[in-house]
């Protein structure tokens, strides 16, 4: 087994990395005078995923939404459900399927090591019956039925599917009514063993906790587990997005947009990153040039943001919010956009936001389910924490203008409108 | 657990703070409590919108922004909401820690300068608020009214309330109406912001790891030159229902909405609100909670199904969303589990399981600045403030018999459903 201390003087912290004789790799982030602790273990399979080999086996295309079905489904053994386990040590449970990744977890301020166990136990034993996937039908359906009638979620996914030929990240993560009708038990099974293999995990713990206990729980609960190789198939995705405009009808009354940039997907490393971050809160938070014009046009309100969303295969920057006249603020963010391209930022609008996103990133590491969840999304995505830290308060004025030539290409972007029958926008 | 200090420094003044190095974080926040009413709620909400977008020394928004910015991405955030019968107006600062900054600024005694300057100085145009200012924030607020409409889970719940307490005070929105909105000035607004300084109960929190004092005196010299007559504060608890309110609106959506709510008998500072919050928990606060056990898991009626107590007003919400031709079951499904509580059918297992994740929620509060922050706000309206071991010990202590008698006491006033078309 590998233990490695990573630490931080500017965040004052340190933690630790394990690679765990079982194939899991393991992160413990001790937090000093805390009384609760919070665990996480994801694997690198999200929703994304619908067609994947193992080893030389065949390839297997899967119903859209099996990831989260599943981990909807592996809450439940032959004796019963996690969350009646967890009642017994006090633990608050829960779990989330993102594109990239699916996660359990829990927080507790007693009792740590028996919900650990509970936590290895239920996600390493898989019981799927046609009669406990039948249940779980009307469930998800609803869940389903929910996101149909909210315009946040509508107004993203309406804009990915005109952004993305081929990429499954323009398809729902918990799929629709009637392809998860088409989830049996052997399919779940499939996924699985494909996926939940410990090699292909990453358990973090934040808190009240020291790496001797979470080893001692990971070498009680978890055997050797076989790497083997998973292959994931995208089709080719091309850099062009396939329409520049989309709008649904809905019943609101503030309507809302998404635009979306779409950009180049390869890996990016923190220092692209920090910069990347940098950048986007220089052009649009509300210290901006862009965000006060937005404003005093009326076209923008508090719900305004930004966001940088990527996985694998995939890398969009979005501007979205509410607002009265949509196609008018985006043409105003595109315009805006450009002439900052073509004469350069402003440097101090650099030096603010460089403080600005520092101070968040070391904010960020106060609590510990949110330390625990920033340790695991950037193993994920390749990056570690502390490094990301220090790329941020390395970045220079130079480097932004590099990076925003390499970004935001105007002529590659989508708008997604959500409005009202009766608006015209 | 962290511990807190209390001290008055005005009539009706409270600055409590509680000093913790454990966290990269410190905030501040000023909650100032007045009577919920009609006629004043929505230029109080319109005010604390005016108030945090700019102020005497950072004339704009854009101004100042870039300050909290500067200060590395320090957050200024203002709420209006509902405590019981009452308007709750909270302004607050929050911001990195001085031991973190880069080039060794004081964050937290800007910040603190920084909320007294919004609260104290704002940015003003003799007897009254910029034009302006107030036209940005008034457009804003409108959106937000509107933008309700749009989560269909929030508008459905607010319907309810709203036909539920339509005769009491309890039924104005937290940001009043859209008409009272349009008719504020500049000048009404300044009225607004000399009677909320003058008759608001203020509560003052500060969480940090850097001495308070400095906040406490700008405060304390703040309010010296305010005539200060605090409004005393009351709920209306209604322990009666006479008949039950029926509502049915139609709107073209893919899942229909059940939001349902009972008069809970109790509220605090009552000693058996604690068995009625407990009771709440057991019936549908947690993933082992009846509802979720048996209308969620075992009827896969819907995805969530939950039960909300509101201590400060003595009612119990409970909402969910469901198929259009479910909505019946459901309801029937949901009051099944309540008469099976009313009837004592609670296992051991049920109520000490839930008392270890109410105590578990309890005691984590204690690892964030914005937990410790609610742990002690959220007792403000009640007889002092207890610790979590207090808190727990209470817990611990109520027996099956009260939760029984907890539930003897919920009845249903009203049921409003959101049905597809």
């Amino acid at each position: 087994m590998n233990m490695t201390e990573i630490k931080s003087d500017r965040a004052g912290d340190s933690y630790y990395k394990i690679r765990h004789s079982s194939g899991l790799t393991v992160y413990v982030y001790p937090k000093k005078g805390y009384r609760s602790a919070y665990a996480i273990i994801g694997t690198n399979y999200g929703s994304v995923n619908n067609c994947f080999s193992l080893d030389d086996g065949e390839k297997i295309t899967v119903p859209d939404g099996i990831a989260h079905y599943l981990e909807h489904k592996l809450f439940e053994s032959a004796e019963g459900d996690a969350f009646t386990r967890y009642a017994e040590t006090g633990a608050s449970a829960n779990a989330y399927t993102s594109f990239e990744k699916t996660c359990y977890l829990f927080s507790c301020t007693d009792r740590f090591e028996e919900s650990l166990e509970i936590l290895l136990d239920f996600v390493g034993d898989p019981y799927f019956t046609p009669e406990t996937v039948a249940k779980e039908q009307g469930i998800i359906g609803q869940e389903i039925k929910m996101y149909d009638d909210s315009p946040d979620w509508r107004v993203m996914f309406n804009m990915l599917e005109k952004m993305y030929h081929n990429h499954p990240v323009k398809i729902d993560i918990a799929g629709t009514v009637e392809s998860i009708a088409q989830i049996t038990a052997e399919k779940l099974y499939d996924c699985y063993n494909t996926f939940y293999n410990l090699n292909n995990m990453a358990l973090c713990v934040a808190g009240n906790v020291t790496a001797e206990q979470v080893l001692a729980i990971c070498d009680k609960m978890l055997k050797p587990c076989e790497k083997h190789e998973i292959h994931s198939y995208f089709e080719e995705e091309p850099y062009e997005i396939v329409e520049p405009y989309v709008e649904q009808t809905f019943p609101v009354m503030m309507p809302m947009f998404n635009l979306g940039f779409k950009e180049k997907a390869e890996h990016l490393d923190e220092k692209k990153l920090a910069q990347t971050d940098i950048l986007l809160s220089m052009l649009a938070s509300p210290t901006s040039r862009l965000y006060r014009d937005l404003m005093d046009a009326n076209l923008i309100n508090s719900s305004f943001g930004y966001e940088l969303f990527e996985g694998p295969g995939y890398r969009a920057v979005i501007f979205g919010g509410e607002s009265r006249a949509p196609r008018q603020a985006a043409e105003m963010i595109k315009q805006y956009i450009a002439k900052v391209k073509a004469e350069q930022p402003d440097r101090e609008d650099f030096e603010i936001s460089k403080k600005a996103i520092y101070g968040d990133s070391i904010s960020a590491l106060n609590s510990v389910s949110s330390i625990a969840n920033i340790v695991l999304s950037h193993h994920f995505s390749g990056h570690e924490p502390f490094t990301y830290l220090e790329a941020v308060a390395a970045t220079t004025y130079e480097d932004i203008c590099v990076r925003l030539s390499e970004m935001l290409d105007v002529t590659n972007c989508t708008l997604s409108v959500i409005k009202s029958a009766e608006a015209e926008v | 657990m962290s511990t807190i200090k209390r001290t008055q420094i005005a009539d009706g003044v409270f600055f409590n703070s509680v000093k913790d190095s454990r966290f990269k974080t410190m905030k501040l926040s000023a909650n100032l409590y007045v009577p919920l009413s009609a006629e004043t709620a929505s230029e109080n909400a319109l005010l604390a919108g005016v108030l945090s977008r700019s102020c005497k020394a950072y004339p704009d928004f854009t101004a100042l922004s870039r300050k909290l910015c500067a200060l590395y991405g320090a957050d200024l955030n203002v709420l209006a909401h509902k405590a019981g019968d009452n308007q709750v107006i909270t302004l607050s600062a929050s911001g990195l820690d001085d031991r973190y900054a880069m080039e060794g600024e004081s964050i937290a005694r800007e910040l603190s300068l920084l909320l007294c300057g919004v609260i104290f100085e704002p940015n003003l145009s003799g007897r009254a608020f910029v034009a302006g200012e107030v036209e940005q924030e008034r457009r804003q607020l409108l959106d937000v009214i509107d933008s309700e409409y749009n989560d269909k889970r929030i508008y459905a719940n607010g319907r309810m309330t709203e036909i539920m307490c339509a005769d009491e005070v309890y039924g104005v929105k937290r940001y009043g109406t859209a008409e009272a909105i349009k008719a504020a000035t500049p000048e009404s607004l300044y009225a607004a912001w000399e009677r909320l300084l003058r008759t608001s109960y203020v509560e003052i929190m500060y969480i940090g790891d850097s001495a308070p004092d400095k906040a406490a005196e700008v405060f304390t010299d703040a309010f010296r030159s305010i005539g200060r007559a605090p409004v005393k504060q009351s709920t209306q608890i209604i322990r009666g229902v006479k008949e039950v309110k029926r509502e049915t609106e139609e709107i073209e959506v893919s899942q229909s909405k059940l939001v349902m709510g009972f008069r809970a008998g109790t509220a605090v500072p009552e000693k058996e609100a604690r068995a009625a919050s407990l009771m709440c928990s057991i019936l549908g606060g947690t993933a082992t909670s009846k509802l979720f056990c048996n209308v969620r898991e075992k009827q896969s009626l819907c995805y969530y199904c939950a039960a909300r107590y509101d201590k400060y007003k003595g009612i119990v919400v409970i909402d969910s969303g469901v198929e259009g031709e479910n909505v019946e079951k459901l309801e029937k499904g949901i009051m099944k589990e309540i008469e099976d509580m009313k009837n004592g059918v609670i296992s051991d297992f049920e109520i000490e399981s839930t008392k270890m994740a109410v105590i578990n929620a309890y005691q984590g509060s204690n690892d964030t600045v914005g937990g410790i922050e609610a742990w002690y706000a959220s007792q403000l309206l009640e007889d002092g403030f207890k610790t979590i071991e207090e808190a727990a010990a209470l817990l611990n202590a109520i027996t099956k018999e009260e939760i029984v008698a907890a539930a003897q006491r919920l009845q249903l006033d009203t049921v409003y459903v959101l049905k597809n078309k």
